[in-house]
């Protein structure tokens, strides 16, 4: 290991509502692989953004070289020799691999584009990293593989010191995975530093040199990779205090019965082989990192997205669902996780939002009946707290926790037995969540059956009867409340599927 | 000026409404005074006679604007309907009646074809209309072997069409224009299939998944933009008697404006009948004082051209403010 690259201390950043990073410290050695763990929301890629110069800081000090320095844009952070690869491929599918490689910096002869000069250039790059690629291939016919290493060759083409790696193996197979180490490993070599993002602990064992852990915006630590177990990471990464007593046990009769069965779905790359139960009156978890085919399952049990087979049973009687048209009409509701795009109509009055789902019972002759409307709308104003002069106002003009309610109102009046609530109180401040946990318990003794998609540890272990985990598109394991703990979840979460 | 924006009254009409009035009034003082005898009922009937059938493509546009499409096809369609029923009538002899059904026919099918390609098979809306306009033109060239068409007066067999223009001196086109706005107006913000289409405009995903065929009701909304247009047909040649093929471009300019211009947003998820009908008003108004000052109907283009970019920066600077 060399000498020190970088060093980011005391960085602090906040957002509205959110403190993201706590007086955070990270430091990069030239020929290192330096690893970057934490749950969801520990601030892993806000610390970077910092750094490539995409968000400015609160306060601290980014030391580059020995110099202090501050990115004001990626490219700044670029031509300073700190490229970032990312999970998503900035790939233009249409082009050669060369012509991706140089876009925005091409070589010139006059007014004609070098294109054979951008080839050499390329194969230079491909030598270097000791792979095989043909420059003049058309992007799109590359596998994501052979494509990220494009990503590769163009990060290195800017000169780069530090490459940072976000979550490069999502979407890779092993062979793939096992080639990108080999250049990664060239990398380190050639002395550069790298930092890594990862989720799968085993690779996080075989690549990396130290690994930093992060948890809810501060810094918990630096460990030696080789010098550390699995455990001791995800010890560091759970080990918060839970501030929420978690339930101690269900609160479902075991002869609930089942109101909703998924048997064997599957829909796209991440679901997969997925099957469950949801009993009435039960608030049933679905745990699991970021991308682990939660939000997917949720959307094919819907029908907001096409499954490719698998059978849905409401009640005992099987169901077809192919559009949210049938799932609504089977007694289904769902609470998006991006409520502004998929929840509410913003532009649009909570009276309007609130009966979107069943306007046809307001309907009188062929006119809709407005004073019932919005007597309904008043109803569940009341009923959940929602804060608004009128039930005339515009959701958009309503905070993210009053427009949450909006959306679970319009379930309400939907008078919906099965409710997915995905992330139900992401973005919101804590006094309305409080307010949320409390309504879906309610809801739940009221014999409403939830499913609960959540990112967050401590509201899994708070609200649900039961936990489903899932990763990456499988589910790894069901665990009643009793004998659920942070730690077996996140080993559950975490496990790779081979 | 904030307590006026935010009394009852204007908050109820809008004030983008009451300022479009205004201008509206303001621009009839400025042509009477200009151009002398303006005030006659000569320029006055000349008004009206374009408000009637650009009225009705104005309010079924409102419609798939609501949506956030676009319709570009409305003048040629127009034409089209007017084409073909006329051509039926005068050659193959079918009674009166059933021309105005044809007429308005030929409207809801090119209506159904619009809506039907942009809501089920998802193809833009600007691309089906633009095909569309060039299918009515070539489909009403064909049928009519390019012969212009005319309709028959008001003393001619069939000619009890024009009735629904003019009776005697009674402007029966401006009493059923009216009662076609108020309509459109109750549908649009009383009835299911308006509000599906105002909040599939502003949101489609979200109303999709409330459970909503939001499919049948992005079509639906083109239908009803067709049989408006079909009707428009109707006005078009109760009052201007021929109708030639290969024309009716300028009128998609001419209606768009109009509706954008009574606050209709371009974006989709909100829209004004009132605004539209005012709307219209402006355009017909602009269109018989430029005519009555002997300028150039180019100059006419020139002016509508500005005010679409000018009405629809105007609502882009509004959202921009709301977010």
């Amino acid at each position: 290991m060399g000498e020190e690259i970088l060093r980011m201390e005391e960085i602090d950043k906040s957002f509205p509502g959110v403190h993201a990073l706590d007086h955070v410290h990270f430091n990069l050695n030239r020929g290192e692989v330096h690893a970057l763990m934490g749950e969801n929301g520990a601030g892993k890629s806000t610390l970077m953004k910092v750094l490539t110069g995409i968000y400015s800081k609160d306060s601290g000090k980014i030391i580059y070289e020995g110099k202090e320095a501050e990115f004001h844009n990626t490219r700044e952070a670029q031509e300073a020799g700190i490229v970032i690869v990312h999970q998503e491929l900035n790939m233009v599918g249409d082009l050669t691999v060369a012509q991706n490689i140089f876009i925005g910096r091409e070589f010139m002869s006059g007014i004609k584009i070098n294109d054979r000069k951008m080839v050499e250039e390329s194969k230079k790059l491909f030598d270097r990293l000791h792979i095989e690629i043909n420059p003049t291939e058309k992007m799109s016919n590359l596998t994501v593989g052979k494509q990220q290493m494009c990503e590769i060759a163009k990060a290195i083409s800017h000169e780069c010191k530090v490459i940072i790696f976000d979550e490069p193996s999502a979407a890779l197979t092993e062979k793939e995975i096992d080639d990108l180490f080999t250049i990664i490993r060239d990398l380190r070599e050639q002395n550069m530093g790298i930092i890594y993002i990862s989720h799968r602990m085993d690779e996080i064992k075989v690549i990396t040199d130290r690994v930093t852990v992060m948890r809810d915006g501060t810094y918990v630590g630096t460990l030696i990779t080789k010098d550390c177990t699995k455990d001791d990471i995800v010890k560091m990464m759970v080990g918060r205090v839970i501030y929420e007593q978690p339930k101690e046990k269900s609160l479902v009769p075991d002869d609930a019965p089942v109101v909703l069965k998924v048997d064997h779905l599957n829909a796209g790359k991440m679901v997969q082989d997925v099957s469950f139960e949801l009993h009435k009156g039960e608030i049933l978890g679905f745990s699991g990192l970021m991308g682990a085919g939660r939000t997917e399952t949720a959307r094919a049990v819907f029908g907001a997205d096409p499954k490719q087979s698998g059978d849905i049973y409401i009640n005992g009687k099987k169901v077809e669902i192919n559009s949210p048209e049938d799932a609504v009409h089977h007694g289904i509701g769902y609470l998006s996780e991006d409520r502004k795009r998929y929840g509410v109509v913003v532009q649009k009055s909570i009276t309007e939002n609130s009966t979107l789902a069943c306007l046809d019972d307001y309907i009188s002759g062929i006119f809709i009946n407005k004073a019932k409307e919005k007597e309904a709308a008043e109803t569940y104003i009341k009923e959940l707290d929602t804060k608004t002069p009128s039930a005339d106002q515009l959701v958009v003009n309503l905070s993210g926790g009053n427009q949450q309610k909006i959306v679970i109102a319009k379930w309400l009046v939907k008078n919906c037995d099965i409710l997915i609530f995905d992330e139900p109180t992401r973005g919101i401040d804590v006094g309305a969540k409080n307010e949320i946990y409390k309504l879906m318990n309610r809801l739940a003794s009221e014999g409403k059956s939830i499913i609960m998609i959540s990112s967050e540890m401590q509201e899994i272990l708070r609200m649900s009867d039961r936990i489903v985990i899932m990763c990456e598109g499988k589910k790894t394991g069901e665990l009643k409340i009793e004998e659920a703990t942070q730690e077996k979840i996140m080993d559950k979460a975490t496990r790779d599927i081979k | 000026m904030e307590k006026f924006k935010n009394s009852a009254f204007v908050k109820k009409v809008g004030f983008n409404r009451i300022v479009l009035a205004g201008v509206l009034i303001l621009m009839y003082v400025i042509f009477s005074v200009a151009i002398k005898g303006f005030l006659g009922s000569s320029h006055l009937m000349g008004t009206l006679n374009y408000v009637y059938f650009l009225g009705f493509l104005s309010l079924g546009v409102t419609f798939v604007i609501a949506t956030g499409g676009i319709d570009f096809s409305i003048g040629p369609v127009m034409f089209c309907c007017a084409l073909i029923s006329g051509y039926c009538f005068g050659t193959y002899h079918v009674p009166m009646a059933v021309a105005v059904i044809l007429c308005i026919l030929v409207g809801l099918l090119f209506g159904m074809f619009n809506g039907y390609l942009v809501a089920y098979w998802d193809v833009p809306p600007f691309i089906v209309s633009m095909a569309s306009m060039n299918i009515a033109k070539g489909a009403a060239s064909i049928f009519t072997k390019t012969q212009s068409i005319s309709w028959p007066r008001a003393e001619e067999a069939g000619g009890w069409f024009r009735s629904i223009v003019k009776v005697g001196d009674f402007p029966m086109g401006l009493i059923l224009f009216l009662v076609g706005a108020a309509i459109c107006a109750v549908i649009l913000n009383n009835t299911r299939i308006g509000r599906y289409i105002l909040c599939l405009g502003s949101n489609k995903e979200a109303v999709r998944l409330s459970g909503v065929n939001v499919r049948k009701w992005l079509m639906l909304a083109y239908v009803i933009c067709g049989i408006l247009v079909g009707i428009a047909a109707l006005f078009f040649v109760a009052t201007y008697t021929t109708v030639q093929p290969n024309y009716g471009d300028q009128y998609n300019n001419e209606a768009i404006a109009g509706c954008v211009m009574g606050g209709t947003s371009m974006a989709g998820g909100l829209a004004s009948i009132g605004g539209t009908v005012i709307g219209v008003f402006i355009i017909a108004l602009l269109q018989e004082g430029i005519l009555a000052l002997g300028l150039a109907k180019d100059v006419q283009l020139i002016i509508t051209g500005v005010i679409v970019i000018v009405a629809v920066y105007a609502d882009v600077l509004a959202r921009r403010r709301r977010k």
